[in-house]
């Protein structure tokens, strides 16, 4: 009898396919992906059957915040109906461009301060440059300078609490454009006033392209009511969003976006 | 990781024949790198970009009261729109896990309403159902008729592609404002309580009927009036305290 010989077999599997497959994978969504933008809260949108999608360029995001869900606090509408503004909208905005937004933040701390003689905001040259990097923003002026000095930690704790009352720009007193206006107006009119200066071509020291982008937002702005998307949560009262509405079309800004999910017609609403 | 390895099959090696050699390279460390990285990507992506929703108001100026079009009373349609709460959380529908919203409608002008026997009727978004409009959609395209008539047709010609989707879009929207066509005049009044995606809904159903003239206002004394009596009417409760005072 001859013996049986087991045959001894190798363990190793070989990767390569599935190495490939991987690399591909990898490249795909490396290709296709935008990355999320950093929020100070998160909002769930509702959805509506409208197509229209969002401006890649040419948007001022209003992030409206939702109440707290996590039952944290004992009145969850402490959190709720704070305003931020972003002026990045995607990755690739093109106001993303430092130098428009730090004519933006120009523009508004001078009108703030033609408001408020008395206590004027200051900022240094290194908060203004902060300022250029940073991509969501909400608090009053007069803790912006503070805000500004804060490292990138802080400032995203310090944002994310929605329970201090200094997060949030402030949009109460809702007054006719020609008397006070409140901070949230006063950025609106800041936005409004850049865009058209670049429009006219008034300013120097831009590119060809980022003057096309602005006068693009400008039409944006005024005709189609695409530079001015409000993103708020479905469960946000009606209320709370009104309120951003009345200060919009206060600044005859009522030409805007509603940010919303997708779904189809035959989708059941209730 | 790699590594190379003599063969050493048959036993009986000839003198000076050369040693064969197959170099196994373990791709395991290089497979775990990647999904690493793929999962990191697909965390941090967002495939599916927002869609907007573009809705025009009137500026805050006001308007001398003859400048103002008065609706038609055959025309107008209001909807006093009403999220159903359950402690400070909107109610949520058990069987379909959505908020429920409910609209009280009324057709023609409040004031005359009063002298007739046809108050308040409620409806809910429902949507579609086997693809026939349910709740305030059929209510809707009733009104709308004439308009959506002609949408469909076009919408056939477009999916048959006679028509390109820019022609789609120019003629559609030359439809939804054609004068000469019966349109309703539709205005929503949301209630204290609404929420956003209430408003959304209402909205989103202007647009799917294709009703091209409506507002967005508060709800008047004269619509809480009408609530009222729906209320005795039926003895539901509408009117509830406000959950978020303003602040």
């Amino acid at each position: 009898m001859g013996k049986v010989k087991i045959k001894r077999k190798s363990t190793l599997i070989d990767m390569t396919a599935m190495s490939d497959v991987t690399v591909l994978l990898l490249t795909f969504f490396m290709l296709t992906s935008t990355f999320l933008q950093k929020e100070p809260t998160i909002v769930y949108t509702p959805s509506s059957v409208s197509e229209e999608k969002v401006p890649m360029n040419n948007l001022v995001t209003v992030l409206v915040s939702s109440a707290d869900k996590s039952g944290k606090y004992e009145d969850p509408s402490v959190l709720e109906g704070k305003l931020f503004i972003s002026f990045t909208g995607d990755a690739d905005s093109t106001l993303s461009s430092e130098k428009i937004r730090l004519m933006m933040l120009d523009e508004a701390v001078s009108l703030y301060n033609e408001k408020h003689k008395s206590n004027p905001v200051q900022l240094t040259p290194q908060q203004r440059a902060t300022f250029g990097t940073i991509n969501m923003f909400g608090v009053p002026f007069s803790v912006l300078p503070e805000m500004l000095s804060m490292s990138i930690t802080d400032r995203d704790k310090f944002l994310g609490d929605l329970a201090n009352p200094n997060v949030g720009i402030p949009i109460d007193d809702n007054t006719d454009s020609k008397g006070n206006l409140n901070d949230f107006q006063v950025w609106l009119q800041a936005i409004y006033n850049v865009a058209q200066r670049i429009n006219k071509e008034q300013t120097e020291g831009l590119t060809p392209e980022e003057r096309q982008q602005m006068s693009n937002l400008y039409t944006a702005l005024m005709r189609k009511g695409q530079g001015i998307a409000i993103k708020a949560d479905k469960d946000t009262p009606f209320t709370t969003v009104h309120r951003v509405f009345d200060n919009l079309q206060t600044m005859k800004l009522n030409k805007f976006s509603l940010m919303t999910a997708l779904k189809s017609e035959d989708e059941p609403t209730k | 990781m790699a590594q190379i390895e003599q063969s050493d099959k048959g036993g009986k090696k000839k003198k000076g024949a050369q040693k064969k050699m197959s170099i196994h390279v373990d791709f395991t460390p290089m497979v775990d790198m990647n999904m690493l990285l793929i999962t990191f990507f697909m965390l941090c992506t967002t495939m599916i970009k927002s869609q907007t929703l573009q809705i025009v108001l009137p500026t805050n100026e006001e308007v001398k009261k003859e400048n103002q079009n008065q609706a038609k009373a055959s025309e107008a349609l209001t909807m006093i729109l009403d999220t159903e709460y359950e402690g400070d959380k909107p109610k949520i529908d058990a069987e379909t896990g959505k908020t429920i919203h409910n609209i009280y409608y009324y057709e023609g002008i409040a004031d005359t309403l009063f002298q007739t026997s046809k108050y308040l009727q409620k409806e809910q978004f429902i949507g579609n159902q086997n693809r026939q409009p349910q709740g305030i959609r059929k209510i809707l395209r009733g009104k709308n008729e004439a308009v959506m008539e002609e949408y469909v047709k076009l919408k056939e010609q477009w999916k048959n592609k006679e028509i390109t989707k820019e022609e789609f879009d120019r003629l559609a929207k030359k439809n939804a404002s054609d004068s000469n066509k019966v349109r309703p005049v539709v205005v929503i009044k949301p209630g204290p309580n609404t929420t956003y995606e209430g408003l959304i809904n209402a909205i989103d159903e202007m647009n799917i009927n294709q009703i091209s003239r409506y507002s967005i206002e508060l709800p008047t004394a004269t619509d809480t009036l009408l609530l009222k009596h729906f209320e005795q009417a039926t003895g539901e409760t509408i009117i509830r305290p406000t959950i978020r005072k303003k602040k």
